[in-house]
Order: structure tokens, then C-alpha cells, then sequence
């Protein structure tokens, strides 16, 4: 399903009283839900099944699966390959707010490096680099709330 | 053994052997061969180390109780426990029970073990802050499990081991346990148990959760930090005498079994509502701050994966997924 398909079904559930919508097929898994939230929606595809309007996505790699969020009103695509949240929480680029960041634009990281946590309910998920990649872009600012599969930094495999 | 510990061993045989159980400070001073001050710095020392030492100015000092032992067998002996505690660890100072959990759990421990330590060097709180864990007065301790869940449902856990810290608290201690959301539990307002849970997921599986306990036994009023961010206190502070360490965590490690059972037979649904029994703050104004901006808001519930749900002033609805909370 592309974006502009992705966009129709989103129009078409919200012009209903629909509360949560799931599709599911061989290929991907789309699911939908509003409430008094901003709409979120979560798409979970194989890595072969393009979410968004890069061309021929690489996998995404890291602690989420090839997911990307889009919301109705349809954000830029982030292209490349990302670090997603694994879990919808607080992001947090350093261990503690005096401490230093986890991870800056420009480092280098090894495989299994922290690069930042995400919490939830006093759950914490330090999320590490799954391969030495440098960091390129720092998506989420620290200590803003992050959604499922919500990339936070794109990065380059070295 | 170094001459200070010698010292103190000295000094509590000297105790112990003490007539009618008092020892006079200046009978000691002559003993060891130290000055009274020394004497009582020493005492101070035994006190810290969970010592039950008692002091009056005409009688001189008196040996109460000694530490209770936290050893595997006296946490598990007459237990079922089918998955929490089928192994103890415990630890005399160590740097933190999380550290140690979460190091066996990449190691491939198999869940259900507990790390329980006498006292920790760098006992972990919230985004870097330390809990204080003195030794020989209060409990510390990490549970590693490995439910089959999503990374996403693992936040459930944090209300799962507050149920049954609470419930093993007021079985033991008869006292009125409540919770702050999402985990800290209070007693009459101050906070008495602190946890911390940590996880590592792939993508679609959870690999290890450790979830880390911290319980004020038997602290004394001036042990507690002067920095403490939340009005703080201990079980015997408020029961008014000593509380076992040890009869509380053998109903920890029963209570926390018996709501993984639970949990892992009929998931999240009876740990909310058990949970929502213990939270008496709905309708209260709170704030909650330390992840990102203030905000403040009255409290209208906890939703289905446990998030707190604030109404603000001008009557937003807000949902809340971390911070610390705080009654206005």
C-alpha cells in the first residue's frame, strides 16, 4: 500500500465513528486507532513492502520492526535507514538530565552501543545500535514523547 | 581483617557479654584501650552495619539485636515458588541489584532469579538519582524475568511488581499501603518502597525485564538523605518497631510469583484493577514533572496500558507516560 492509498483508508475510517481499524494481508498489517489522542497509525510491513515514499526501503534496522508511523496529516518521509522506538514513551539522550548525551550528530557508534532510553512507566529501554552506523541526524528532541516505531536518529551503516 | 573491624569486634563481644546486657561507655573506652568518643564512633558504625544498639547517658550501651541474615535458604525454605525466587542471589555490598540482575539476564540466566543485596553502592532511581540503601536495615533486590511479550507491553510489569510489593508489605506490617503512580508505594503520604525497571527487546519479543525493589525497613530518621525529592519513611518508623527484613521478603518473593502467575495466565486486566484498589489519587490535583515540561492537571484515571490520565485547567485531557508525580 503506498501513502496516497494509506491516506484514503485513513480518510475513510475517520469519516466513521470507527475506533480502531486493523487490515491485515500476506504482506503487511495496518492498524488504526483514534481517540481523544492525535491519530496515531502504526504500520507494520516486511522490510520489502515500501511505508513511505523512499525508494526501495532497506530494511530499517534496530530495536523496532520495519514500522513507520504516519499521521493523518502525513509528515515528510524519512529516508534512509533509522532507530526506531521500539516502545511509545519518553526519550531521553542522556542517562540523567547533568550527564552527558548518550550519542551526538557526527559519532560513530558500535554494534551494541547505547544510543539513548526510552521510558515508560518507570520502564526503561536503553536502545542500542544493532550495527556500527554513524549517527546523521538526531530526529527527536530530549526528553520528548515518542510513539511506536517512531524513528529517532538516522543513521548511516559503516 | 583490618584493625577497625577487629575494633568492632571486639567492642561487640563486649556487648554482648555485657552484665544485666549494659556496658558503660567508659568501661569500654578502658577495654579497648580507645577514647569514649572513639567508642561511640564505633557504635555509630555497628548501628549503620544494622546493629540494634541501644544508649543512655547513666547506663552506657546495650546490644539489642543483630543484623537479620538475608541467606538463600532463610528467604526460600518452606516456599512453592514455581518461577519467582527458584533462585537467590544474595549479595552483601554490591553496586546495584539492576546492574547485577540485568548483567545475568544478557548472560542467559533463566527468569525467575533474584539478586537481593545487603546494601548497594549506586542503587539506582530515576534518570540517574541514587536510592539510598544503607546496610543491615532495609531490602534491595532485582527480579529478572522473561515474559513472551511485546516490547510495548513490558510498562504493564511496573504495575505488577507495585501490586505485589504493596499487598507483601500490608500482609506483614498491617499497615494502610498506598500507591503514587506508577510505582512508588506510601504509607500515610511518605514514600516507604521505590522500584525501577529496566528491559532489552528485539523488535517484536521482549528479551529480559528486571524489575528492582527498594523497601525501607528499618531505617531510622536520620539515615534518610536530607536531599530526598519526596517526604520519605520506613516500616518500623511507622508500625513503630522493628519489622522483619526477612519475613517481608519471603512474602515479597511469594506475592511477586503469585502475580506473574496471574499475569501471565490472564494478562494485564486483574493487575490494573488490583492496582487501581491501591491508588487513591483520582480526582486529586497533581504535577508531574521530569520528563520534558511541567504540567499539572486533576487525575482521572489510568488507561488500559497504564498511562496516567490528567485533566488540565482549561480542561485538556492529557495522557501521561513518565515524570514524577506530585499531590498539590
Amino acid at each position: 500500500m503506498d501513502i496516497k492509498e494509506l491516506r484514503g483508508l485513513i480518510k475513510l475510517v475517520t469519516d466513521t465513528d470507527i475506533t480502531e481499524f486493523e487490515l491485515e494481508n500476506a504482506d503487511e498489517k495496518i492498524v488504526i486507532k483514534r481517540g481523544t489522542q492525535p491519530e496515531i497509525v502504526h504500520v507494520q510491513a516486511p522490510a520489502a513492502a515500501v511505508v513511505a515514499a523512499a525508494p526501495a526501503a532497506p530494511a530499517i534496522p534496530a530495536a523496532a520492526p520495519a514500522a513507520a508511523p504516519a499521521s493523518a496529516d502525513a509528515p515528510a518521509p524519512i529516508v534512509g535507514e533509522t532507530i526506531n522506538s521500539p516502545i511509545v514513551g519518553t526519550f531521553y539522550r542522556k542517562p540523567s538530565p547533568e550527564a552527558e548525551f548518550f550519542v551526538k550528530e557526527g559519532d560513530v557508534v558500535e554494534a551494541g552501543q547505547t544510543v539513548c532510553l526510552v521510558e515508560a512507566m518507570k520502564m526503561f529501554n536503553e536502545i542500542e545500535a544493532e550495527f556500527k552506523c554513524k549517527i546523521v541526524e538526531i530526529l527527536k528532541d530530549d526528553t520528548a514523547p515518542v510513539e511506536f516505531g517512531d524513528p529517532l536518529f538516522r543513521v548511516e551503516k559503516i | 581483617m583490618t584493625t577497625s573491624t577487629t575494633r568492632e569486634f571486639n567492642l561487640l563481644n563486649l556487648l554482648r557479654n555485657g552484665s544485666g546486657g549494659w556496658i558503660s561507655g567508659a568501661e569500654l573506652s578502658r577495654q579497648l584501650g580507645i577514647s569514649r568518643a572513639a567508642v561511640w564512633k564505633q557504635i555509630e558504625q555497628l548501628r549503620q552495619e544494622g546493629f540494634r544498639i541501644e544508649a543512655q547517658k547513666s547506663k552506657g550501651y546495650r546490644l539489642l539485636a543483630m543484623p537479620e541474615e538475608l541467606t538463600e535458604a532463610a528467604l526460600t525454605m518452606g516456599q512453592v515458588l514455581p518461577i519467582v525466587g527458584r533462585r537467590v542471589i544474595t549479595l552483601g555490598k554490591t553496586d546495584s541489584t539492576n546492574l547485577q540482575a540485568a548483567t545475568l539476564g544478557a548472560e542467559g540466566e533463566a527468569e525467575g532469579t533474584v539478586v537481593f543485596a545487603d546494601s548497594q553502592s549506586a542503587g539506582k532511581g530515576r534518570r540517574g538519582r541514587t536510592w539510598c540503601s544503607p546496610p543491615g536495615t532495609n531490602l534491595y533486590l532485582s527480579l529478572l524475568l522473561r515474559p513472551a511479550i511485546a516490547p510495548w507491553d513490558a510498562p504493564q510489569l511496573t504495575f505488577l511488581s507495585a501490586v505485589a510489593a504493596a499487598r507483601a508489605l500490608r500482609n506483614v506490617s498491617r499497615l494502610p499501603i498506598t500507591v503514587k503512580w506508577p510505582n512508588d508505594l506510601l504509607v500515610n503520604g511518605r514514600k516507604v518502597a521505590g522500584m525501577l525497571n529496566e528491559m532489552q527487546a528485539e523488535s517484536e519479543q521482549v528479551g529480559w525485564v528486571v524489575l528492582g525493589i527498594g523497601i525501607n525497613v528499618n531505617m531510622r530518621r536520620e539515615q534518610f538523605p536530607e536531599d530526598l525529592r519526596y517526604p520519605a519513611t520506613s516500616l518500623a518508623l511507622e508500625v513503630g518497631e522493628d519489622v522483619s527484613r526477612l519475613a517481608i521478603a519471603r512474602e515479597l518473593l511469594a506475592e511477586l510469583d503469585r502475580a506473574y502467575a496471574v499475569y501471565l495466565r490472564d494478562g494485564f486486566a486483574p493487575i490494573r484493577s488490583a492496582w487501581l484498589e491501591l491508588f487513591p489519587f483520582v480526582d486529586r490535583l497533581v504535577e508531574i514533572s521530569g520528563a520534558g515540561e511541567t504540567v499539572s492537571g486533576r487525575v482521572t484515571g489510568v488507561d488500559g496500558d497504564g498511562a496516567l490520565l490528567l485533566v488540565d485547567d482549561r480542561g485538556k485531557e492529557l495522557r501521561i507516560l513518565s515524570g514524577d508525580v506530585r499531590p498539590l
